[in-house]
């Protein structure tokens, strides 16, 4: 296809410039983004046998529930029916509580209820692993650990950047398209190489990348969308208060149709759909409120691992479907779709698989767009009679082997320590124990420049990865092993980057002077 | 073509007029599909949130192809424009009329 040649220099600049002010952090976005595709069963891997009873049966949850009201009063503004106990999920009942004297801004803490063999309520406030909300986090904020309302904005303006880069990125290619596409040029001239394999992955996963740039704006500008629609259009008047005489409120007479009640009444309503929780609360007005959350494998989920349905709290019937596949209108399906593509939380764990390489093949895309950066920008200065490279190139360079395998080898030390800290672990643990992996190696890459220190950081992110396996194995006494495909994934990571240290250890010995891949001129 | 040839040496007037009033756009057309499809009670039913997910596209297109104009002071005055048309077009449904402004 025939594009003018000045717009295709022009859309060369631009890619290259949104490129390398965002890569960093979609790299950390996508690296962190795959491994949340198995967030489930990383949270099973990670969490801990934990000291409650056996879950009561599901009949006998009134019971439970009944205890847990009595002496914890403050749990019937809501409270959760876990039907699916595992180690992830440890207890039939529980519920979140913000700290003492602290408001809707302060940390809420989650309890977990179960029966003693003597029929007394045992309550723990030891749950599940954080490990897995921890990368989670990280992959909502870009890597940013920085204060929620302050790191969304700036994920936003890297989710536009990347939407810039996905189309000028297209624009560039569009004129050598047919040429280029099937070609990988793995000969002498290495940036030719590493510029084909960034193409076809940018090619390939197109569609992918429209998805997560398109819906990760949403995800980061949703509150500023709706403000900007509320403040402007007209029915928006109606949404505080406007809503006319409210129905009488029912109050706490009515009690809530019991979880085994809800559970065959919506197998008969919605056959196919598996409830895995049930939420119990009370609105604003004191309205008793009844949500299930399942999943049902014919259908997109709006979450990331189950999607909703609003219940009648006294009957159990479906309220609202908008997002129970099957029962929704078109508009629902619609708005779930968006979220399911995201999530990859449809079509079950084929679907999983291949957004977690997708994630992957993401992550090495902003790697690859970064290298090819500094090396263009090697030649450039050269041309302009520079013979060792300038410091921003140098510290580009540095940056681009730091922060990713400080990203991958602070994940995996992180996920590792989840077995050492045991039940006593917390997301700020673990989010201190990725940072200082993070930080260090970035430093490291920063001192030693970007040739040693990949030389240097390879096998090291190996260890790291390395260590999860190892952790299970050491652990293996406290903290029985469970989904052992963490560790084999883990291991085969491992040895993955240590083939990777083999080949970049020749090619810093053989590589070509002045590229920062050499490890001659750096400085010391 | 005798078209003046693109650089990337203005981008900054172009990329500010996208950024603003790509945004200006996109909450008027969003406006729009809200009124066509019917957005009644609140936002937070399935049509109104189909309404906000439209403001995406729109905003990361205009973003992504303003700098296909000549100047940063072109980019300015089309996309200025056009936002009037979609503004006036959203006045004309009525869907202004309880501006809180």
């Amino acid at each position: 296809m025939k594009v003018r040649t000045d717009i295709v220099r022009m859309y060369k600049d631009i890619h290259g410039w949104v490129g390398i002010v965002s890569g960093l952090a979609l790299f950390v976005a996508f690296y962190a983004g795959a491994i949340t595709m198995f967030e489930e069963p990383l949270q099973r891997w990670a969490s801990p046998p934990g000291a409650l009873a056996a879950p009561v049966p599901v009949e006998r949850t009134p019971e439970l529930v009944r205890a847990v009201l009595a002496a914890h009063p403050e749990a019937a503004k809501g409270y959760q029916v876990n039907l699916q106990i595992g180690r992830e999920n440890p207890a039939r009942v529980s519920w979140q509580a913000g700290d003492r004297g602290g408001d809707e801004h302060g940390a809420r803490r989650t309890y977990y209820a179960a029966l003693g063999a003597d029929g007394k309520l045992q309550v723990e406030e030891h749950g599940p692993s954080p490990v897995a909300q921890f990368v989670d986090v990280l992959h909502q904020q870009v890597g940013l650990m920085l204060d929620h309302e302050v790191a969304m904005p700036i994920m936003g303006a890297i989710a536009l950047l990347y939407a810039i880069a996905l189309v000028s990125g297209l624009i560039v290619l569009l004129p050598s398209l047919v040429k280029d596409l099937f070609a990988l040029r793995a000969g002498k001239n290495v940036k030719r190489m590493w510029l084909d394999v960034h193409n076809l992955l940018g090619v390939f996963s197109l569609p992918f990348h429209i998805v997560m740039a398109l819906t990760a704006v949403v995800f980061a500008f949703h509150d500023q969308f709706y403000d900007a629609q509320g403040a402007t259009f007209s029915h928006a008047e109606e949404r505080p208060a406007g809503a006319g005489p409210k129905p009488p409120v029912p109050g706490d007479r009515v009690e809530p149709l019991a979880p085994a009640r809800v559970v065959r009444s919506l197998a008969r309503e919605v056959p196919g759909f598996t409830p895995v929780a049930l939420a119990y609360g009370k609105g604003r007005d004191g309205a008793l409120t009844l949500r299930a959350m399942g999943r049902d494998p014919r259908y997109g989920l709006r979450g990331p691992t189950y999607t909703l349905a609003i219940l009648d709290p006294a009957t159990g019937a479906v309220k609202n479907a908008d997002y129970l596949g099957g029962r929704q209108d078109g508009w629902g399906a619609a708005i779930t779709s968006f979220f399911a593509l995201h999530f990859g939380s449809f079509g079950g764990t084929g679907v999983r698989w291949a957004y977690f390489l997708l994630g992957l093949a993401g992550a090495f895309l902003f790697y690859t767009g970064n290298l090819l950066w500094v090396e263009s920008r090697r030649r450039r200065e050269r041309k302009a009679g520079a013979v060792t490279q300038t410091r921003s190139t140098q510290v580009l360079g540095a940056l681009t082997v730091g922060v990713p395998l400080g990203c991958i080898a602070g994940i995996s030390v992180t996920i590792a320590a989840a077995k050492l800290l045991g039940t006593g672990a917390t997301e700020p643990m673990h989010s201190l124990i990725y940072h200082a992996v993070f930080l260090g190696f970035t430093g490291w890459a920063l001192v030693r420049g970007s040739a040693r220190g990949a030389v240097e950081l390879l096998p090291a992110s190996a260890l790291a990865m390395a260590c999860i396996p190892l952790s299970s194995i050491v652990f293996a006494a406290v903290h029985p092993l469970q989904v052992p495909a963490v560790d084999i994934a883990a291991g085969a990571a491992a040895i993955a980057l240590m083939a990777a240290w083999n080949s970049t250890r020749r090619r810093v010995a053989t590589g070509p002077a002045d590229s920062v891949w050499s490890a001659g001129r750096q400085p010391a | 073509m005798s078209a003046p040839r693109l650089t990337s040496r203005d981008w900054l007037g172009k990329a500010s007029a996208g950024l603003v009033l790509g945004f200006v756009l996109a909450l008027g057309l969003s406006g729009l599909l809200a009124w066509a499809i019917g957005v009644s009670d609140t936002f937070f039913s399935a049509r109104g949130q189909l309404a906000m997910w439209s403001m995406s596209p729109v905003w990361c297109i205009v973003l992504s192809l303003c700098f296909l104009f000549r100047s940063g002071l072109r980019a300015w005055a089309v996309l200025g424009l056009a936002s009037a048309a979609v503004w006036a077009a959203l006045y004309a449904t009525g869907m202004l009329e309880g501006m809180s402004a």
